[in-house]
């Protein structure tokens, strides 16, 4: 029944231009009210069947003249479910509106300019309420709310470490060279999601021989942790090109369209809530099992000897508790209002996170301010405007991958209990005798830090250029700005062990980057609505749109510092490495819609994109995109009354692209020195100035299902996306010179069931239960490769590697091995699950809620080389037991370490899970409870608790099988080499309404 | 209303017009594109190419030195985050060399790298009328300059793949050469070598062009014509041309008369960040099972008495273990990270003269023996004056004057001795080569 809204507010609209041709005979007249008591202006009531309506005046007042008794009024109102109510008598009656997150579902985007309601959307557009994100419990950053909340969405945290890092890919791997993450569109303006390298590299020699700024593996922040989460009214994600072709070539991985809160018109709302709790670790090793005779055995005599005397003296150290088993103390505050009348309304916010992670000297801390307005100063024109300030500044700590043995990760593998790492009382630290660093002195002296200044805005302005009895033209303006400023700033102090000359140090570096990022977009747009005298409903879009990238980064690596000086200037040796990217594209787009009478709805439409990150940057690539949809019930021969509400069958396709690294377009020197001596040397990759865009076509079909008055819906969608003009940054015979080129060489097919049922088996005003499961999986294959297959990702055969074979998941994992297939290769495993499945429950008892998720991801290898340099080190925790061995006499130390060289099964590990993702208990105490409290200005206390990852279960022998060392934006996640463990999270809420 | 309109329809023509203008083209914004030299090489420019030769010859030569040192049993690399130095090379356990391994693809990938850069500065050269620029002298000491590198990095490699080969032709990266066997491919390096040599010769008074302090003495076509030489006398000692490698020394930088051994030319290093620092040094008390050089006992137990090139190894405090493998000496040969390795010098062409000697005349290769022996504060050489005895002599003075400067393992297979190497573990074994790259598509 709410489906008819948007019909019926067009209605609503003639009915606005044309007041006089309705004859009056009865007036009704009645007040609207909120369920929490407030009256609702604004909200649309219509006789049901008739172009008559009005609205709701500021006090939720409302009359209407019908021509007869009994009338059928249905009342509407963003935000609020739709209520129809048979009127039999003149008397005023009083409505009550139920306010629900679940009415933004409404609507979904199907045009750059226009949305439609979702029962006629021909696509699985995924959308989720502020409710349904950080109602539960408040996420630390605003992807890691995602989890288990979209079919199809794959959601990965790259390491526990505070502030972010995760990756978001939708419906398979859908690039191997490009960019794997979803174009992020807050309030119309394209929002940036980079990772900035902070060039700890120099440092940690993670990629050896490499240069600083090129990297991967240092564990940064990807951006869009910027966004505030409690900012957020509503979430959409365009999973694939059939929805997503509308943004042409940057969709080619999905599109998360964030629409953020917006004033309501009526009495200022006031919000505050307050939630202070703790990280803790999630999953601890802990120790090996030791023994004298077995540190006799793998240490030596004189390590025994110092483990017995430590033992005896009670200092044994568990040195991974020592430096992971820290407390976080983590406080969110927000402050939210809004308010506003007819013309003018406004939403603001202001929140600030401060979180402790699970090893000292490292958090997160961000304060964003919001302030949105909206004002129509008249008829026909409508003015938008978002803007939103934030600083977050994020100590990271340094963890993962090393070649020079420094990081606090590799250095614990070899760190053991029997040694005394801990400061003498001139806080003078001791060189650890087995390792290149003390992990307890460089947790304690070095600082990575990443500090952010960012301002996003965005404008709209709407003008109605024409209406009509039966047509309206809108032109729709609009504007956005993405504009930061980070500085990254890791100091390393020469007193630390690996630092002082003497052990081979550099005598203190100092990195200190800086980034600024400006992206604007402009976009203008004509729609044409045309509904006919038959309910004929002709919707048009045309629309130019216009987008700049900017980006400069500089990173300066000092070493050998000057004293205790930080200052990069205040060193020997002073290397500036400047990165700058630069981007613009435009193009156009056109559509059209046709609606016959909700029962038909198609769809086609085409975008054209020119980018100067194209070879030919002023030629045009087409997108184009089509969709039906077909509402089974609202044909005349479906029965008005059964438990059917909807049956809707839909195909939709599309095209989008994804363009070519702008290092892939060049072959480059980069400057080097020797001794002083400049030199322009290659770096080994072959670019290309004709490689195309990747094209993606998705074919996507499904079928929704509505019982009960929606109690019960179901949907299902499968799809069929290839990826053409593949781009691979292919080997290359390394006696070319070069070790890899960027070609378009190959095709990728990833198919996929998505299936979702939500349903409230018991509804009663005392107890409300509401369940929603998600179940997804998706196969990947490349169906075509044109140069040699190759290896890619992780560290080499022997460890276990990805790749890239015809015929074969992209995300296979081969190594060496005992009968290796024809291409010398053993198939380990692939870091593509089997499925994901998420259980969502809600539950309400009067004024109590509780809510939980459960996201099960089934299946899916990890590369776990964390358990490996723990096994050379002799420090497993289960070094000794014995169940991997098959003649069972090795422990699974020793057993490992066998294989090391002979076989790369035993590091490919199942990276299964079941975790208890958010859970939330609250109790509310309503406007009635408080009436006694602050002369009843209260409009609602909120007391909770919560928590996160409160439960997880796996197999995988490390801290957490959720994990990638080489960062979110490729294919080749689940890589796991010492990371920051992951932690969870426990949280206690006050929030009040007033 | 109707001006209203007006000025909205202007606003938005004008937006239109905002919006639909070309987009602008960008060129590579982080580093000169290679084509952009093709048509105009200055002299500035070629300085700057030949510094990226010089760079590039020194990326990954850590790893190849330890390749060379570990498989050639002259020390153990310890390193708590890559394993493979101590199961791989030393093929512990069941462990094989693998083909797409950093210990081959690294050092590898970078030598071809610098023919690359070398090979594209010659085709600068022949593409382009460069007579507003340089004299036929200079191109011609340039020519020759670079082909002596390049035959250099490909003698690098076929130490490395032995028998396995290289490809000698990679000029046209779209059109490679074919793989050739070991002694196809020393007779290519030495062609090439004698090509650099003529080139040299005509090379004029100076380069256009500054090379790096490892150069001095060595920096004007006619000096560089010594240390081609010099190359050319090793290559011919590879491929047993003993009267070759004797001819070849005349015109080298050799020096008999008990010189400086150090005389010769240099990879030199800088802790800026742009630059490479010395890859080989790791001091006493940075030395850990994470992170060590520890020299292989036989090195310590084998010497002779007082032997002064003991120096180039140093003791630690207490001994360090790691994958089954326990030492308490470690690898000394250079004393900071900014130390220069050798490319070649005086000590090694003293050798090879002693080598060439054996059959020739082995009255003078213990001559040359001896000026080794005496700079290495050892007595005259005492020993058989056969064939056998002196070329034990001179593979132990070679162990000891070239330890870690990657010579013992080819030497040793050379002279078909690898299985006189000592095996530390039970199930360990030597290499005799490494394989060729997978990626090499062989």
């Amino acid at each position: 029944m709410k489906q008819k809204n948007s019909n019926r507010r067009i209605f609503l609209l003639l009915l606005l231009i044309f007041p006089c041709f309705v004859f009056a005979q009865t007036t009704l007249s009645g007040k609207v009210n909120s369920d929490s008591g407030e009256s609702v202006p604004f909200a649309n009531v219509i006789q049901k069947g008739t172009s008559n309506g009005t609205t709701t005046d500021m006090d939720g007042s409302f009359a209407i003249d019908v021509e007869s008794l009994p009338a059928t009024l249905v009342f509407s109102s963003l935000g609020y479910g739709t209520i129809e109510q048979e009127i039999s008598s003149g008397d005023p009656v009083t409505i009550m509106m139920m306010e629900s997150g679940e009415a933004l579902d409404e609507i979904v985007v199907t045009g750059l300019a226009t949305s439609i309601k979702r029962t006629n959307s021909a696509n699985a557009v995924a959308s989720i309420s502020a409710e349904d994100l950080v109602g539960t419990t408040p996420p630390s950053t605003l992807d890691g709310a995602f989890y288990g909340k979209f079919a199809g969405a794959v959601v990965n945290a790259n390491s526990g470490a505070p502030g972010g890092g995760l990756s978001v890919k939708l419906r398979g791997a859908t690039s191997i060279q490009g960019n794997t993450q979803p174009l992020y569109i807050v309030d119309g303006v394209y929002v940036d999601n980079s990772s900035i390298a902070s060039g700890l590299n120099a440092v940690s020699g993670a990629a050896a021989g490499g240069n600083s700024a090129s990297l991967l593996q240092d564990n940064a922040t990807n951006r869009i942790a910027d966004i505030n989460p409690e900012d957020i009214a509503n979430v959409e994600i365009l999973k694939g090109a059939s929805a997503a072709a509308i943004y042409g070539s940057r969709a080619a991985a999905g599109v998360v369209i964030i629409t953020t809160k917006r004033g309501k018109a009526g009495e200022t709302k006031f919000r505050f809530s307050q939630s202070t709790g703790w990280n803790e670790a999630l999953n601890l090793q802990g120790l090996r099992a030791y023994t004298t005779q077995r540190v006799n055995d793998t240490f030596g005599a004189s390590a025994a000897q110092q483990f017995t005397a430590a033992q005896a003296s009670g200092s044994l150290t568990d040195y991974e508790e020592e430096v992971f088993g820290e407390h976080g103390i983590i406080s969110n505050t927000n402050f939210s209002m809004s308010g506003g009348s007819a013309k003018t309304k406004f939403f603001a916010g202001i929140s600030h996170n401060n979180e402790a992670g699970i090893v000292l000297n490292t958090g997160y801390e961000k304060t964003s301010l919001r302030l949105n307005l909206d004002t129509k100063p008249n008829d026909w024109i409508k003015f938008g405007l978002s803007s939103n300030y934030i600083y977050s500044s994020t100590d990271r700590g340094f963890f993962n991958n090393d070649n020079t043995g420094t990081t606090i990760g590799v250095t614990l593998t070899g760190t053991t209990p029997w040694l005394d790492l801990f400061p003498n009382e001139n806080g003078v630290y001791p060189d650890n005798p087995d390792q290149s660093s003390n992990p307890l002195q460089t947790r304690d002296l070095v600082r990575n830090n990443e500090t952010v200044n960012r301002i996003i805005m965005g404008g709209t302005a709407t003008l109605n250029l024409y209406k009509a009895d039966n047509s309206r033209l809108e032109l729709i303006l609009r504007g956005g700005l993405d504009f930061y400023g980070q500085k990254s700033r890791a100091i390393f102090p020469k007193e630390l062990q690996f630092q002082k000359p003497i052990n081979g140090g550099l005598n203190g570096v100092s990195i200190q980057g800086d980034t600024q990022n400006k992206n604007y977009n402009l976009s203008a747009f004509l729609v044409h609505n045309l509904t006919t005298a038959n309910d004929i409903n002709f919707r048009s879009q045309a629309g130019l749109t216009n987008e700049y990238f900017d980006r400069n980064t500089q990173l300066i690596t000092a070493s050998g510092l000057v004293a205790s000086e930080t200052n990069v200037d205040q060193a020997a040796n002073v290397g500036v490495d400047q990165t700058r990217f630069k981007q613009e594209d435009s193009g156009f787009f056109v559509q059209e819609e046709v609606n016959f009478q909700d029962m038909f709805i198609a769809t086609v439409g085409v975008r054209g994109d020119r980018s100067s990150n194209n070879g030919n940057a002023n030629d045009f690539l087409y997108f184009p995109k089509a969709s039906l949809a077909v509402n089974l019930n609202e044909f005349s021969f479906w029965t008005e009354d059964g438990v059917w509400d909807q049956m809707k069958l839909r195909v939709a396709y599309g095209e989008a692209g994804n363009f070519p690294p702008a290092r892939g377009l060049f072959t480059s020197y980069n400057a080097f020195t020797t001794d002083g001596l400049l030199g322009l040397s290659l770096l080994g990759v072959r670019g290309d100035g004709d490689l195309r865009s990747e094209r993606q076509k998705e074919l996507e079909f499904g079928a929704d299902f509505g019982f009960f008055d929606g109690r019960l819906t179901f949907s299902g969608t499968y799809y069929i996306k290839t990826v053409e003009d593949l781009i691979l940054n292919a080997a290359l015979e390394p006696s070319t010179g070069f070790t890899t080129q960027f070609v378009n060489a190959g095709e990728l097919e990833n198919k996929g069931i998505e299936l979702t049922l939500n349903a409230t088996p018991i509804v009663s005003e005392d107890f409300q239960w509401d369940i929603g499961v998600n179940w997804f999986r998706n196969r990947s294959i490349i169906t075509k490769l044109d140069v040699d297959p190759f290896n890619i990702g992780a560290f080499g055969a022997t460890l276990g590697t990805f790749r890239i074979e015809e015929g074969e998941s992209p995300t296979q994992i081969v190594g060496i091995g005992p009968n290796p297939g024809a291409n010398g290769f053993v198939q380990w495993g692939d870091s593509e699950p089997d499925f994901q499945m998420a259980f969502n429950n809600s539950l309400r008892y009067k004024n109590i809620d509780l809510s939980f998720l459960f996201q099960w991801k089934k299946g899916g290898d990890n590369i776990n080389l964390t358990t490996l340099l723990s096994d050379l080190n002799g420090t497993t925790h289960d070094y000794d037991t014995i169940d991997l061995d098959p003649a069972g006499s090795l422990g699974n130390g020793d057993y490992r370490l066998s294989q090391l060289g002979s076989s790369a099964e035993v590091f490919v590990e199942d990276a299964s899970y079941v975790k208890l993702r958010e859970i939330g208990i609250y109790y509310t105490l309503t406007k009635k409870m408080l009436a006694g409290v602050l002369g009843g200005s209260l409009d609602s206390i909120r007391l909770g608790a919560s928590g996160t990852n409160i439960l997880a279960f796996f197999d995988y022998n490390s801290y957490d099988p959720e994990v990638s060392n080489f960062g979110g934006n490729t294919p080749f996640t689940g890589v796991e080499v010492t990371p920051y463990p992951s932690s969870k999270r426990f949280l206690f809420h006050v929030g009040v309404n007033f | 209303m109707k001006k209203y309109i007006y000025k909205i329809l202007f606003f938005a023509s004008v937006t239109t017009m905002l919006v639909s203008c070309e987009v602008e083209e960008f060129s590579d914004l982080n580093g000169p594109e290679v084509d952009a030299f093709a048509e105009v090489l200055t002299r500035g420019d070629l300085q700057d190419l030949i510094g990226g030769v010089l760079y590039s010859s020194r990326t990954r030569l850590g790893t190849y030195y330890d390749d060379c040192g570990v498989v050639g049993r002259e020390f153990w690399r310890f390193s708590g985050s890559d394993p493979r130095f101590t199961t791989d090379l030393l093929g512990g356990g069941n462990s094989v060399l693998d083909n797409n391994t950093f210990y081959i693809t690294g050092p590898w990938a970078s030598r071809y790298r610098t023919v690359k850069n070398a090979n594209l500065i010659l085709g600068f050269l022949d593409g382009q009328d460069t007579s507003a620029q340089f004299s036929t002298a200079e191109v011609n000491a340039t020519k020759g300059f670079l082909r002596t590198f390049i035959a250099y990095e490909m003698l690098l490699n076929l130490n490395l793949t032995d028998e396995a080969g290289i490809r000698l032709d990679v000029a046209d990266a779209t059109n490679l050469g074919p793989f050739v066997g070991k002694t196809a491919a020393l007779t290519g390096i030495r062609a090439m070598l004698a090509q650099a040599a003529s080139e040299l010769s005509g090379g004029g008074a100076a380069f256009p062009y500054v090379l790096t302090g490892g150069f001095d003495g060595f920096n004007t076509p006619s000096g560089f014509l010594q240390v081609n030489k010099a190359i050319a006398a090793r290559v011919a000692a590879y491929q047993g041309d003993s009267s070759g490698v004797l001819s070849l020394l005349v015109g080298s930088f050799i020096n008999l008369s008990g010189g400086d051994m150090n005389t010769g030319v240099y990879y030199t290093f800088s802790l800026d960040p742009n630059d490479l620092a010395n890859p080989l040094f790791i001091s006493v008390e940075g030395s850990s099972p994470s992170q060590a050089r520890v020299v292989q006992p036989s090195f310590l137990t084998d010497a002779e008495a007082n032997d002064l090139r003991l120096s180039k190894t140093a003791q630690l405090p207490a001994p360090i273990t790691l994958d089954g493998l326990t030492g308490d000496v470690i690898l000394n040969r250079y004393q900071s990270n900014i130390e220069s390795i050798p490319i070649i010098r005086n000590e090694e062409l003293i050798l090879l003269y002693a080598e060439a000697n054996i059959t020739v005349n082995p009255g003078q290769a213990v001559t040359a023996l001896n000026i080794i022996r005496s700079s290495a504060g050892l007595g005259a050489y005492s020993g058989g004056m056969d064939s056998a005895s002196l070329i034990n002599e001179m593979l132990n003075q070679r162990r000891y004057s070239l330890y870690a400067e990657g010579h013992r393992w080819i030497d040793m297979r050379r002279y078909n001795k690898l299985g006189d190497l000592p095996l530390d573990r039970p199930d360990d074994n030597v290499w005799s080569s490494f394989p060729i790259p997978l990626t090499e598509n062989q």
